[in-house]
């Protein structure tokens, strides 16, 4: 049966025709098991005017392949008491399959149909864009979600694979025909380039044999490279969008940040626990929500990919209170920059974040998570085994050190959304 | 596979002298430990004026008691990796500590603590108003918000079910921090409460200390029984509201029974065949609950045909009478009456023909195979054991699951044609403005 269970150090299998493939065991106490695969496939590898065609397929992907159509999918699906998730991100998209661990073998099966045999039946595709439309007018009227749009666009020049949220606009989904999300499939969804992450139990060569046997056929072996896009010279920006008729202001402050390849990386993870990272501890938290009273959440986020990424403090507030909660996120990121952190702060936020690796091997989808990202971005096998030795490596001038450049100041933005214009008119909608 | 009975993990329940109830399920193999306490106090236990009074009270039971002055609950638990919250609800309030297993004693040390000695002062509680304020303002930038609060204050008149958890605007400018004392000191306390303990433990051990820990308190909360009760809806209720948003939506409820009325088990395979699942029993919960169900009623009636982006029906088990609604999301160009008529004829329809045997076979299947998963972990496993607890026993999920094998498609028919009667209907449709350069 299986190997002794030891989810935290992961396995590295044979590749599959250039698919990278991992194994971890799920956690003892688990009863599920879950499978992903990654493949290269991310908005950032929209063709020029064809901009939400990497999220058209990612969904669509999930919706029907094979010999079964939507309602065949999903009821095969329940019937194994399985769910079928995906996610596209700037990099990469990412399809998981999660259920029964007893029935693992049948449901990577059916994960690498929906990888390798997406039907793209035209009403889906109808349906799905009808989606997008819907949630591109969420993106242009929410405020939170209008924030991270102007943010992106603030951060990176227009053509950088970071720069947009990858929902295209009415126009170019209209003109995203079948055929050209089929090619988009065949060029992205492939073996080279592309992660197969399962969480099982069951041994290595097992795993390695089911992988072989079910990820043949991908059109392509070689994947496509993604290119860093021209990074935005110095300078600070501010952009305001006024939202009448709503009651929250979204504040975000972001600016271009480090791979997670980068060797300051470890420090920069510590930097945003410290800042806002962990949300409780941190000092965003403490300032603007626990002294301040002015939100109900400050946070940051270190979005640390394969080419690089970008920082981001956030708070939600109200219409009279944001510009008391601006100069205050500003301030706290100066600090991060330019003050060494005490030890006895560094060592709190590094304490928390290494006790909460056992709250990861609780269920298989925690534990699952921290596989798939070892394994996107490359990690050795024993890379969580060894982080809480990494982490208390790092010293408090290292954490300054890395803020400066992880969370500079140079190409940053502020970007404030929401009823800004009319505080004392918030409730009454206008134009 | 079938499904026989919900495989719970093996429980060992008892109750302390001063009213204190204890529901422990141990599991060796967990790296982690999960306390939560559940009170029965929830904003159905509040009146017009302190609206929002138990989510308030949940606010400052986080910021200071005589032993853990203000944040010092917070770097307590996450210090060690932990983590916690809580949440209010009409009917409970929940608060919940997941701790690596050497850590126990901590969550336990500071619910006992908290249970009867938190301290709401007048100043916290005046720095909390803006953040209780925020997060009331966060929630009104979504449609979704507006619309459900208004379908329950349009459909209740008498029960406080009328009122959102978060309570009232007005209300939450001018609680005052004593009225909070006194909701506080009133309702919460150990013969209100429900402790759960999930995880890696030893259960001798930890039950002497639960007897150690909250033994000593004082027998206190009062009777959260609500008398109000709300007269039966005469006729159809409806509102417009307009605001920004996308394109038109709606949500239409209908009055729905009690958790623990004989109806429950066919209301539930009605949820799911219209909206695909159940909150009680759904297989994403791991992933969170999934949004897509193409073979629901809804989804082919509504999205299939291009009426709506997005459809779903919920029915909230709920300690008194409550809502069935249906919720359905335009797509672009669609009008509202357009999709008010579509839902309202797809209800009829469901009312007077009845669910196929096909549909019934698929969500029972559904419902049995939700269950196989739904204790992994120990924060998911106290929180389950926890939810059924706190509105009766862990073994109320048994009886509503054997129950909910046995309903026939004509109960179901039957349900449908007495829930969705149009003059206990109340609809409430949201109208985007249009706005120039929302792109």
């Amino acid at each position: 049966m299986a190997e002794p269970r030891e989810p935290l150090r992961l396995e590295y299998l044979p590749p599959v025709d250039g698919l990278t493939v991992v194994r971890q065991a799920p956690p003892a106490s688990a009863g599920s098991f879950a499978a992903t695969y990654v493949g290269p496939a991310g908005w950032g590898f929209d063709p020029p005017g064809e901009g939400g065609m990497a999220r058209l397929v990612s969904q669509l992907v999930t919706v029907a392949a094979g010999p079964y159509d939507r309602v065949a999918l999903a009821r095969r699906l329940d019937r194994a008491g399985a769910t079928l998730t995906r996610q596209c991100a700037p990099e990469s998209s990412e399809v998981t399959v999660w259920g029964p661990a007893d029935e693992w073998e049948e449901l990577l099966g059916l994960l690498a149909l929906v990888v390798l045999k997406p039907r793209f039946d035209p009403a889906d595709l109808r349906h799905v864009r009808r989606q997008l439309v819907e949630r591109q007018l969420r993106e242009a009227t929410q405020p939170a979600q209008r924030a991270e749009r102007e943010l992106l666009k603030g951060i990176f020049p227009t053509g950088h694979p970071y720069a947009t949220t990858g929902l295209g606009s009415p126009q170019t989904l209209r003109q995203l025909t079948r055929e050209r999300l089929v090619r988009f499939h065949r060029e992205h969804y492939t073996s080279g380039g592309g992660l197969l992450v399962v969480t099982a139990p069951a041994r290595g060569g097992t795993i390695a044999a089911v992988a072989r046997r079910r990820f043949t056929g991908f059109d392509r072996a070689t994947g496509p490279a993604l290119r860093p896009g021209p990074r935005r010279s110095g300078g600070r920006g501010y952009r305001e969008v006024d939202l009448p008729g709503r009651s929250q202001v979204d504040v975000r402050l972001g600016g271009p940040s480090i791979a997670r390849g980068d060797p300051s990386f470890p420090a920069a993870f510590l930097a945003n626990e410290m800042l806002g990272g962990r949300p409780l501890l941190s000092r965003l938290f403490q300032r603007v929500r626990e002294r301040g009273g002015l939100a109900y959440g400050a946070s940051s986020e270190l979005e640390a990919m394969r080419l690089g990424g970008y920082w981001v403090a956030a708070a939600g507030t109200g219409a009279d209170r944001w510009k008391k909660v601006v100069p205050m996120l500003q301030q706290e990121l100066r600090r991060l920059r330019e003050v060494v952190a005490s030890p006895s702060e560094l060592d709190l936020v590094r304490e928390s974040a290494i006790g909460e690796i056992p709250l990861s091997l609780e269920s298989t989808a925690e534990a699952h998570e921290l596989a798939v990202d070892a394994g996107y971005h490359g990690l050795p096998e024993d890379h969580w085994l060894r982080w809480p030795e990494v982490l208390r490596g790092v010293r408090p001038n290292e954490v300054r050190d890395a803020a400066r450049t992880a969370f500079g100041e140079a190409g940053s933005v502020t970007v404030v959304v929401g009823p800004v214009g009319a505080p004392d008119r918030k409730s009454r909608a206008r134009r | 596979m079938s499904v026989r009975r919900v495989p719970r993990p093996p429980t060992r329940e008892f109750a302390l002298q001063n009213g204190l109830s204890v529901v422990l399920a141990p599991d060796p193999r967990s790296p982690t430990a999960s306390v939560w306490v559940w009170y029965r106090v929830g904003s159905r236990n509040e009146h017009p004026g302190i609206t929002g009074a138990s989510h308030w009270v949940e606010h400052m039971l986080f910021e200071g008691s005589p032993r853990y002055a203000k944040g010092e609950i917070d770097r307590a638990v996450v210090s060690v990796g932990g983590e916690l919250n809580a949440f209010t609800d009409v009917d409970f309030t929940a608060y919940y500590s997941t701790v690596p297993r050497e850590h126990l004693g901590i969550p336990l040390d500071i619910e006992s603590d908290r249970m009867t000695r938190a301290l709401i002062t007048d100043e916290e509680v005046a720095r909390e108003r803006t953040v209780i304020f925020s997060e009331r303002e966060g929630n009104e930038n979504w449609p979704e918000f507006r619309v459900e609060e208004e379908l329950y204050q349009l459909a209740f008149r008498e029960h406080p079910y009328r009122w959102d958890a978060l309570g009232r605007r007005r209300d939450i400018e001018t609680m005052s921090a004593e009225q909070l004392r006194s909701y506080y000191r009133r309702f919460y306390g150990t013969r209100n409460a429900v402790l759960v303990v999930a995880g890696g433990f030893e259960p001798g051990a930890i039950a002497h200390e639960i007897r150690r820990r909250f033994g000593p308190l004082g027998a206190s909360g009062e009777d959260v029984a609500v008398r109000d009760v709300e007269p039966a809806q005469r006729g159809e209720r409806r509102a417009e509201l307009t605001g920004p948003g996308t394109t038109p939506y709606l949500q239409v409820g209908f009055r729905a029974p009690a958790l623990e009325e004989p109806a429950t088990p066919a209301t539930i395979l009605l949820d799911t065949i219209l909206g695909g699942e159940t909150r009680l029993f759904s297989i994403g919960s791991a992933w969170g609950r999934s949004s897509e169900h193409p073979s629901s009623r809804l989804y082919r009636g509504l999205v299939d045909p291009g009426i709506a982006v997005r459809a779903t029906s919920e029915w909230r088990p709920r300690r008194y009478p409550g809502l069935f609604t249906v919720q359905a999301q335009a797509a672009a160009g669609v009008s509202l009456d357009r999709l008010e008529r579509a839902v309202l004829r797809l209800l009829e329809r469901l009312a007077t023909d009845g669910p196929s045997r096909e549909e019934i076979e698929e969500s029972r299947t559904k419902i049995r195979r939700a269950t196989l998963l739904a204790y992994e972990g120990a924060s998911r496993t106290a929180f389950r054991l926890g939810y059924f607890s706190v509105l009766r026993s862990p073994r109320l999920e048994d009886e509503i699951f054997s129950d909910l094998l046995r309903v026939t498609a004509r109960d179901v028919r039957v349900r449908a044609a007495e829930l969705f009667r149009a003059e206990q209907r109340t609809v409430v449709r949201y109208r985007p403005v249009r706005e120039a350069g929302r792109g």
